[in-house]
Order: structure tokens, then C-alpha cells, then sequence
């Protein structure tokens, strides 16, 4: 029973160790564990390392121990599935009505909040009795999502009473925010940016070297000669490029503000432009994009060491990345396609990468993401995406 | 069985309030014999847990603040060599120059490695140190000695030490270290919890003024955009301060937030609080 608990964990992409499963038996045998409630808590702290899976965790412990139905990676939010479901409902309102056992008169009182909600409701209910089940709630096949399941744990179903059973305390799913894909916070970012930091020597020499000191003393045969060095300071030049045009970027403001508030307060030596779109004959260093023009030709003298970030969504028509003219604005005159701008910067900055908001699996929906991909390592804006190229962007080439 | 093999056993200490789950974890850390590692925003008590299993097992309590620039032998050991230089090039001390054991100084992982009873390690905010300086120093906490290069004598730990990591989350610690470890995340008191707390730390004050407290405080804390949220320190340092203003009614809660100060040590915090807390009255 346990060998699968684990290897359920490892399959749903926890690093657990072989180790550390040896030494959770070592405590079962040790008579430390005597119920499901101690089992729960000492199995997450002597497996679990990371409360970016405490969530992950939770809902495998729910699905093994209580056979709760496991929330597919794949599937979207169930809010939002509901709202989906509903939308393509509402043109059929006898069909709904039916389905939810209402009038169809009194449905059609409802605001589509309250609709939500109602429905939302009756999905619980729904789950409260058929555990484990798999059907979604009188849809005789109209659903759009037809997936294996879902798991109701997401909205919170647990009460907040303190003595729980550790399987409700595990549905509560209390971890939710800290998980891999949960919303990403100012301090989780910093903690994958800290690492983008290059220490050289720098300032006056005020700082005793103690081994060299005694080495000249000695040297000097014991007639004391102290040696001062420089203080390391971090002096990582970075530049940071964002898509701030277009309704495209628009879902995204927020995440990008966090990253903004950040760099802003971690960097020194950080410089900002924006763009739309894609990048033509210049960049701006104001966000409306009007009265600080910098020519991209310009970036040659600025110092190959420096990190170039691109934050954008990459998605645009391919006139606007392939054509010569394919400035969306008429009074950019172009030379050459953005494309080669974009290989220009890729030449000049050997450290450089490209954030995208858009999750990973949708990027192949857009053909421009494939081509400027080839030209820049992308990433996800993502925890995990950041984290991966603060690694290409610390490399050595 | 676990009662004849381990006596000592972790419940709480007198001004720390101990959920149950992390009770259960620090006892079979304790079991297992592995160190603790401990995560969680600033504020949630990570530092304070050691203080309360030192008070609560009565043993002494040794803490390493890990700086960043620290290299694993200062936690170790310190070959004083400057203060050798300066006894040979001056001569004018009682210490016998030619013996080097004389010149070594324990770190904290030495003394409690030769501390003559069993104690409580606690090694704060880890993360701060680079990752050579935490995988070198799990090898010495996994194999309970090392050794001192310039004598060629090995330290052995006389008693297993009860050893306590927190971490910020500023960086990522390596797998290595986290396999060595067992591993709990400390979150954000919730309102009932941390009333519970207050309760410990203020015994005789009226729960009304209590409870107004708490909520204010949550509300701040839901402010967006401030950069350091205000932590349990700060609220109990908050209503230290209300307590010692007479004029301070809880009612008056409502209309204005005395001491913001106490709760928001940033200036741009400040104003961003101060300005929603305008919008907020209208």
C-alpha cells in the first residue's frame, strides 16, 4: 500500500528519494506513527522537502488513503469550466433547466453570478455523494471537458474545525498558493532572481586579507606588513525589455508588475525599455512609449556581459516579425525585418533569454512563438520557467 | 515503545503556542535523530520554535546565525592565527606558542559537538549561506565529527545534538541538503491561531480589545502593494504600544490606526497604507 503511495508520488513529479521513503519506515517502525492523522504529518515532513508540493502531496494523500478522485494536470480550473459549461448552456435554457431540476422561468431570474453559483453548489453536492465518482453532474454527454474527473478539494469543502481527520485536512488542499502553479508572489520571485547576481571586486581596499597578510609578514621575516583588498560587490548590469502594447499583453499586467517591483528594488544597474509587439528600429525608455526613443542599433556599445531580459507574449501577426515594413505603427520606417533585430540583440548579448506569460503548452498555437524561440532560450513566466533561466542566463557560454 | 526509547518529549514551552502537527514533527525529528528544517515567512515563530524545545527539554541552546559571506570551518573552528602572529612577534602572552591547540577556538558547531550535555542546535536562516557552505556542513552534522586540520585531531560529538534549520526562502537549498533533512513549512498564523498566541503573550487584556486588534491587523495585512507585511512581532508590539497609550479606546480602531510605525517599517509601505486606509473611511 505504501510502496504505491510513493511511487504515485514520484510519478506525479515529487522528488522523493529512496532514502528518505527507507528512513518514513524506520519511523513506522520505531512505533512513532499510530494513526493516518501522524501518518499524514510525518510522511510530508520526511518525504515532502519543498512546500511547493505540500499541495501536490495533499491531494495524492486524499486520493490514496480516501480514494478521492484525482485532479488531472491537464484540466483547467473548475470555475472556469462551469462558466464555460454554462455559457454554451445558456443558449439552451429548457436543456439547463432540466438538468439543474429549477423552472426554467425562475432561471432565467437568476443574475449569471448567482447561476454560477447555484451551479457550483449543486456540483458539490453532487460529489458529496457519489465519492470518487466520475460524472459530471446531468450532462448526458453535452459536456465540452470530457475528462476523467475532478476533484472538489480546490474550493476549500473541508470545515475549519480544528480536530480533522487528516484526509479532510488534506482536501482542504492548505497549500494551494505555495504549489508550482499557484500565483506567483513578489517573494517567491526574488528567491528565483537572487541567484542572478556576478560579485567582482569593487571600491576602496579596506578589508584585511588575513592569509596574505600573514604570508608577507612571514616574508618579511615576522616584521608585520598588512595586506587590504577590495570589498566583492554585486555589479550585474541587466536589461530589461517588455512588451507593454496591445491588449494581448493585457492578462499579464500584474505578473509583469511583480517582476518589475522587483528588479526595481534588487538591481542596481538595471535598465527598463518597452516595446510592442516585437522589436523595430528602436525602444522606449518611458512606458508610453513617446519621448525617450533609443535606437536598437545603439545596443552594440553597451557591454556583452549584460543580461538582457525579454518579457512579451511573442505572439503577432508574421508580417509583423518577417516583413520589412511590418511595423504595426506607420511612421516606423524599417530597414530590415524585426527578426533580424531580434537575432541583433540575440548576437550582441550572449546572455539573454525570453519570458513569456503565455502558459508553455499554448505556445505552439502561435507560429511566431516557434520562430522567435529559436532566436531566444524561452521560458515560461512561471516559478519554474524563472528559475530555469536565471540558470541559462548565469551559465557560462 | 517509543516512551522507554525517547523519554523527552516536545509540548510546548511557555510562551510559544505549539500546534499539534508541528509538535508531532519536531518529536520524530527527534526520533530519527535528523535535523529539522524549518520554512516560513519572517515573523511565523521559526526562530522562537528552537528557544521553546531548549526551554521545554531544558537544554542549553547554541545558535549559528548564518552570514553570508561564512565558511563552514567558523562554525566549526577558528585557528586564532593572528592572535599567534601577534604572540610570536611580541612574545608577551602566557600561551605556548608552539602549541597550536592553544590558539583554537570552537565554533558553535564544536561546542555543541563538545558540550558535556546533550543540546538544541538551532542554525538560523540558513539560506543566506551559499550552498557549498550547506552541503559541507550536513556531512558534519550527518557524520557527528570532523576534524581540525592544523592539529590532526578529530572532534567526535559527545551527545547528538537536537538540531534546528530555518530558512527564509531567499534561495533554494540543494537536494542533497533538503535529503538529509525533515522538512516542515510554518504558514501564516490564522486569526484564530494567532489570537491564541496574543492570548499567551497577553494574558489579563479584554478580549474585545484582543479581537478588534487581530482584525485590524488581518485587514492591513490584505493591503496590496505593501512590500513587508506586518508579522506576529509586530502585532504584539503594536498592542504593547496601544496598551501604553490611555487615551486608546478599541472603538477608535475604526475611525484611525494609531503607531502605524510599529506595524510598517518602510517608508513607501507607509504611504501606501496610509493611503488606503483614507479610501478605506472614506
Amino acid at each position: 500500500m505504501f510502496v504505491q503511495f510513493f511511487y504515485t508520488l514520484r510519478e506525479r513529479g515529487i522528488p522523493i528519494t529512496p532514502t528518505s521513503f527507507l528512513r518514513l519506515h524506520k519511523a513506522l517502525r520505531l512505533g512513532l506513527i499510530t494513526s493516518i492523522e501522524d501518518f499524514y504529518t510525518a510522511a510530508r515532513s520526511i518525504l515532502i522537502k519543498s512546500e511547493r508540493y505540500f499541495d501536490l502531496y495533499d491531494q495524492i494523500f486524499a486520493h490514496h488513503f480516501k480514494g478521492v478522485d484525482l485532479k488531472d494536470p491537464e484540466t483547467v480550473e473548475l470555475r472556469e469550466v462551469a462558466r464555460a459549461l454554462l455559457e454554451e448552456w445558456l443558449k439552451h435554457p429548457a436543456q439547463i433547466a432540466a438538468a439543474l431540476g429549477v423552472d426554467e422561468k425562475q432561471l432565467k431570474k437568476m443574475t449569471p453570478e448567482e447561476l454560477l453559483q447555484y451551479f457550483m453548489d449543486r456540483l458539490k453536492d453532487q460529489t458529496g455523494e457519489h465519492h470518487g465518482g466520475n460524472k459530471w453532474i446531468g450532462t448526458g454527454g453535452t459536456s465540452p471537458v470530457g475528462h476523467s474527473g475532478y476533484h472538489p478539494g480546490g474550493m476549500r469543502v473541508g470545515g475549519v474545525s480544528r480536530s480533522k481527520s487528516a484526509i479532510k485536512v488534506a482536501m482542504e488542499r492548505r497549500y494551494r498558493d505555495y504549489s508550482l502553479d499557484g500565483p506567483i508572489t513578489e517573494a517567491q520571485m526574488g528567491e528565483a532572481l537572487k541567484r542572478l547576481r556576478r560579485m567582482v571586486p569593487h571600491g576602496p581596499k579596506d578589508v584585511v586579507n588575513v592569509d596574505k597578510t600573514i604570508y608577507e609578514t612571514m616574508r618579511n621575516a615576522g616584521e608585520v606588513e598588512i595586506v587590504f583588498d577590495r570589498r566583492l560587490a554585486d555589479r550585474l548590469k541587466i536589461i530589461l525589455m517588455i512588451d507593454n502594447g496591445g491588449w494581448s499583453m493585457d492578462p499579464y499586467i500584474d505578473i509583469v508588475q511583480t517582476l518589475f517591483n522587483y528588479a526595481r528594488s534588487q538591481f542596481k544597474d538595471l535598465k527598463i525599455y518597452y516595446f510592442h509587439n516585437s522589436i523595430y528600429t528602436h525602444v522606449w525608455a518611458d512606458p508610453s512609449r513617446r519621448y525617450k526613443p533609443e535606437p536598437v542599433d545603439e545596443f552594440i556599445r553597451k557591454d556583452p556581459e549584460t543580461r538582457l531580459i525579454i518579457v512579451g507574449d511573442a505572439s503577432m501577426a508574421p508580417s509583423e516579425l518577417m516583413h520589412r515594413n511590418g511595423a504595426i505603427y506607420f511612421d516606423q520606417r524599417e530597414v530590415v525585418p524585426s527578426i533580424d533585430r531580434l537575432k541583433f540583440l540575440a548576437a550582441v548579448f550572449r546572455h539573454a533569454v525570453w519570458l513569456n506569460p503565455q502558459a508553455e503548452e499554448e505556445w505552439h498555437y502561435t507560429w511566431t512563438i516557434g520562430v522567435i524561440e529559436q532566436i531566444f532560450p524561452m521560458f515560461e513566466l512561471s516559478l519554474d520557467g524563472l528559475e530555469k533561466a536565471v540558470k541559462q542566463l548565469m551559465a557560462r557560454h | 515503545m517509543f516512551q522507554e526509547k525517547n523519554p523527552v518529549q516536545f509540548s510546548g514551552a511557555s510562551k510559544y503556542v505549539l500546534d499539534d502537527e508541528l509538535a508531532q514533527i519536531v518529536n520524530i525529528s527527534m526520533a530519527l535523530e535528523m535535523p529539522l528544517l524549518l520554512k516560513g515567512e519572517p515573523g511565523t515563530g521559526k526562530t522562537m520554535l528552537a528557544h521553546a524545545i531548549a526551554e521545554n527539554l531544558k537544554m542549553p541552546l547554541l545558535i549559528l546565525n548564518v552570514k553570508s559571506s561564512m565558511k563552514l570551518l567558523e562554525a566549526l573552528y577558528q585557528y586564532d592565527t593572528l592572535t599567534r602572529l601577534n604572540d610570536s612577534r611580541f612574545g608577551d602572552s602566557k600561551r605556548d606558542i608552539s602549541n597550536i591547540e592553544a590558539y583554537i577556538k570552537m565554533g558553535k558547531i564544536g561546542q555543541a559537538f563538545t558540550a558535556n550535555t546533550k543540546t538544541v542546535l538551532l542554525i538560523d536562516e540558513i539560506d543566506k549561506a551559499d550552498t557549498d557552505f550547506q552541503d559541507d556542513m550536513l556531512d558534519v552534522l550527518d557524520q557527528m565529527q570532523f576534524d581540525i586540520i592544523e592539529i590532526d585531531k578529530t572532534i567526535q560529538a559527545k551527545h547528538r545534538p537536537v538540531i534546528i534549520i530555518t530558512s527564509n526562502a531567499k534561495k533554494d537549498l540543494s537536494d542533497p541538503f533538503l535529503g538529509r533533512c525533515n522538512f516542515h513549512h510554518i504558514a501564516f498564523p490564522d486569526p484564530d491561531m494567532m489570537r491564541r498566541i496574543l492570548d499567551v503573550h497577553f494574558p489579563d487584556q479584554s478580549s474585545e480589545v484582543l479581537n478588534a486588534c487581530i482584525e485590524t491587523f488581518y485587514r492591513m495585512r490584505d493591503i496590496r502593494g505593501v512590500e513587508k507585511k506586518p508579522a506576529t512581532r509586530e502585532l504584539i508590539n503594536w498592542i504593547r504600544a496601544l496598551k501604553a497609550d490611555p487615551d486608546f479606546k478599541p472603538k477608535s480602531l475604526t475611525k484611525g490606526i494609531p503607531y502605524l510605525g510599529v506595524l510598517f517599517k518602510k517608508s513607501g509601505d507607509m504611504s501606501i497604507v496610509s493611503q488606503s486606509l483614507n479610501r478605506m473611511r472614506f
